[in-house]
């Protein structure tokens, strides 16, 4: 059994949320800088929680371009994909 | 001294071959290793290369290239076929990509790059730069490049020659290039490799998670390195950024000598590296923990020595240095092994009178301010205190007075490139105006403020002119009136950011719709998070009789008003706080107001 997109976005907000304000209002097209405030070094600790969540190493040319919380998920779930740990009826493609 | 240009350099280190460069790889913690004798060649195909493509000696190459073994070679090879190298910093990750173009072409077209070598995938995100960017040839990638086996032709190059434009960072409005010549390198390497760090050629090593594209990276782990073969260790910034950790780990595991980051470097490991993970640590090596770049914080230093002491880091390792990308990379560095030098000074006199004076005996933590010692100036060069009015630079200041540090001597650089009018004001008769406060005392350089304007956080310098025009894009704001800035006071616990913002709007709700909105613009266009959003009614800011704001005179207003900012930060109250700024300041707003209505 791999990952499901949903299970990814779950976690991605998971993580996200324990560096965001208390009750600040998360969806997929939160962004982690605009609208959450998290500052460069913030996003660096997302970035390292994220790899240990996820067992990958994250460059940072992965990131660019990657301003929501949707567009961190679909970034890992793009990485799953192309080291084969997808849940199979999930597709990189389509998220 | 014999002075060289760094082309020579280069080729004279190529003679070494066992000591020179190792990169590490993120992906794969591969560390490729190349002597001096290897990146003498390989520089010398990228010479070729560039040449290859038309290039002519004085013609400028504008490199973003985010991997550490591409720049050190792509740069390198530039300086060696004459050609003047633009580092421009990469796209940083989690940010939308508009600001950064904006300020890339700002930059392709002010050096007047003929040619941008980038990887395949900036490439891609640069889009229509190439078409966008007067007298900008071409878009390489710098895969194309390596390829080439164009031999490299000989060029002369002289010390009075350009080696590189390093434009400074941050500010999107108008990043300026400053213009490094050889003879400059040659100076500075000298003093802060010979002089400031004692160098031992070629058995000195150094580890380094700085950005290249920045004076400290580029200037203190590259180049000084090449004059002196001295083995260093590149690690990426994006590492070091996401696990601190890997910073002491690399040293620990080459053994390096030598090692340099900003303040918030040596308070990031404090912060984030875990008990846990200073197993198999091992800092005993290290006996240069350079300092610089930013306001430096004993409170920081001193955590970081305790902290690391039992991995075996040496207190007196520590090493506070000031510099700056005019005066090509240092001014002055504190003496070896000697560890921080901290004057205890009564904060109130400093604050009122510019007065650095002993505090009084027995007094609470709360009415001191601690400044690090810089050390002394590099021989051959000179460090002054200055009223920041005074014009020709004709009366230094007494010892502990607080003004202007300028500075002179063969590492200053001219000035900026193409920029006649900024190059002629950076200057004061014949001193760099460094726009730092600070004071001397006997020699020792003392920094306490720093440029007035300029707000430093994390590392990074945020110009206030970025912050105002991203929040002057804001419905309801009045564009142009608007005032950014840093301050420390009057909570005194860290650096807060601030934006002042006029508007013709009144009703309560939806002033406080505006904040939030100027607060998510400039945090979109910036990644800064500002801590307080002031908005006050049309004519309130302050101003020159020219229409120019003054952004200093706006924060001694916003810093005086205690009562006011708390009501702004806490209770969010917009309309009372323009109020209470107005009751507070009103004569002196009259005058502000006063002068504005003149135009």
């Amino acid at each position: 059994m791999g990952w499901t997109r949903e299970a990814v976005l779950a976690e991605v907000r998971g993580i996200i949320e324990g560096h965001a304000d208390a009750g600040a209002c998360l969806d997929e097209r939160t962004e982690l800088v605009a609208d959450l405030g998290i500052d460069s070094l913030g996003v660096m600790e997302v970035v390292a929680e994220l790899e240990d969540r996820f067992g990958m190493r994250i460059g940072d040319a992965e990131l660019r371009n990657v301003v929501s919380l949707g567009d961190v998920a679909s970034a890992i779930v793009r990485r799953l994909d192309v080291d084969g740990r997808l849940d199979p009826t999930t597709s990189a493609e389509a998220s | 001294m014999m002075l060289r240009t760094l082309a020579q350099a280069i080729e004279d280190a190529g003679k070494s071959t066992h000591n020179g460069f190792r990169f590490i790889d993120e992906a794969t913690d591969a560390e490729p290793f190349f002597t001096f004798s290897g990146i003498e060649r390989a520089t010398a195909l990228f010479g070729g290369a560039l040449q290859a493509r038309g290039l002519q000696k004085g013609d400028r190459v504008a490199l973003i290239l985010p991997d550490n073994q591409d720049f050190v070679f792509a740069f390198l090879g530039a300086v060696r076929a004459g050609v003047v190298p633009v580092p421009i910093y990469p796209p940083a990750g989690l940010r939308k990509l508009d600001g950064y173009l904006e300020s890339t072409l700002h930059i392709i077209e002010k050096s007047g790059a003929k040619l941008v070598v980038t990887d395949a995938e900036i490439k891609a995100l640069l889009g229509t730069v190439q078409l966008r960017a007067a007298g900008l040839q071409s878009v390489l990638s710098v895969e194309v490049l390596r390829k080439s086996r164009a031999p490299l032709r000989p060029v002369t190059i002289g010390l009075e020659d350009t080696a590189f434009l390093q434009f400074t960072s941050g500010s999107t409005s108008q990043p300026k290039g400053v213009v490094v010549t050889h003879a400059n390198i040659a100076h500075n390497v000298d003093a802060f490799m010979r002089l400031g760090l004692r160098i031992e050629d070629g058995k000195d090593s150094g580890v380094s998670w700085l950005p290249l594209y920045h004076d400290m990276g580029l200037i203190g782990f590259v180049i000084g390195p090449i004059y002196h073969r001295n083995t260093i260790t590149f690690l990426p910034p994006f590492a070091f950024l996401k696990r601190p950790v890997r910073w002491l780990q690399t040293i620990s595991r080459h053994r390096a000598t030598i090692s340099f980051g900003p303040n918030f470097a040596y308070a990031l490991c404090c912060k984030r590296i875990k008990d846990s993970e200073l197993a198999g640590l091992d800092l005993s090596s290290w006996r240069v923990a350079g300092c610089g770049a930013e306001p430096i914080r004993a409170a920081n230093l001193e955590a970081f020595s305790e902290k690391f002491a039992s991995v075996g880091f040496d207190p007196r390792a520590l090493l506070p240095c000031y510099g700056m990308a005019e005066a090509t990379l240092a001014v002055s560095f504190a003496e070896v092994n000697t560890g921080l030098h901290v004057d205890d000074v009564d904060a109130a006199t400093l604050a009122a009178e510019g007065l650095a004076k002993a505090p009084s005996p027995g007094a609470p933590p709360g009415e001191i301010t601690s400044i690090v010692s810089c050390g002394r100036s590099f021989a051959g060069h000179e460090v002054l205190v200055f009223a920041e009015e005074d014009a020709s630079s004709g009366t230094p200041l007494p010892d502990r007075q607080v003004g202007e540090l300028r500075v002179r001597g063969p590492s200053i650089t001219s000035g900026y490139f193409n920029e006649p009018t900024l190059s002629r004001e950076a200057f004061a008769g014949g001193w760099l105006r460094t726009g730092d406060l600070g004071y001397c005392v006997d020699g020792e350089v003392f920094v306490c403020g720093r440029s007035k304007e300029l707000i430093i956080l994390n590392g990074r310098n945020y110009y206030p002119q970025d912050l105002e025009w991203s929040a002057g894009m804001v419905e309801g704001v009045r564009k142009g009136n608007v005032v950014g800035f840093g301050t420390r006071k009057p909570f005194n616990d860290r650096e807060r950011v601030v934006v002042c913002v006029e508007t013709a709007v009144t009703d309560p709700a939806a002033r406080e719709a505006l904040k939030l909105e100027v607060q998510r613009a400039v945090r979109q266009a910036t990644g800064l998070a500002i801590d307080d959003v002031v908005a006050v009614d049309i004519g309130v800011l302050p101003k020159t009789s020219s229409g120019k704001l003054r952004r200093g005179a706006a924060r001694e207003l916003y810093e005086s008003g205690k009562l006011f900012i708390r009501a702004s930060a806490r209770s969010g109250s917009s309309v009372d706080t323009a109020k209470e700024l107005a009751k507070s300041q009103l004569g002196y707003l009259r005058d502000a107001i006063f002068s504005d209505k003149k135009q």
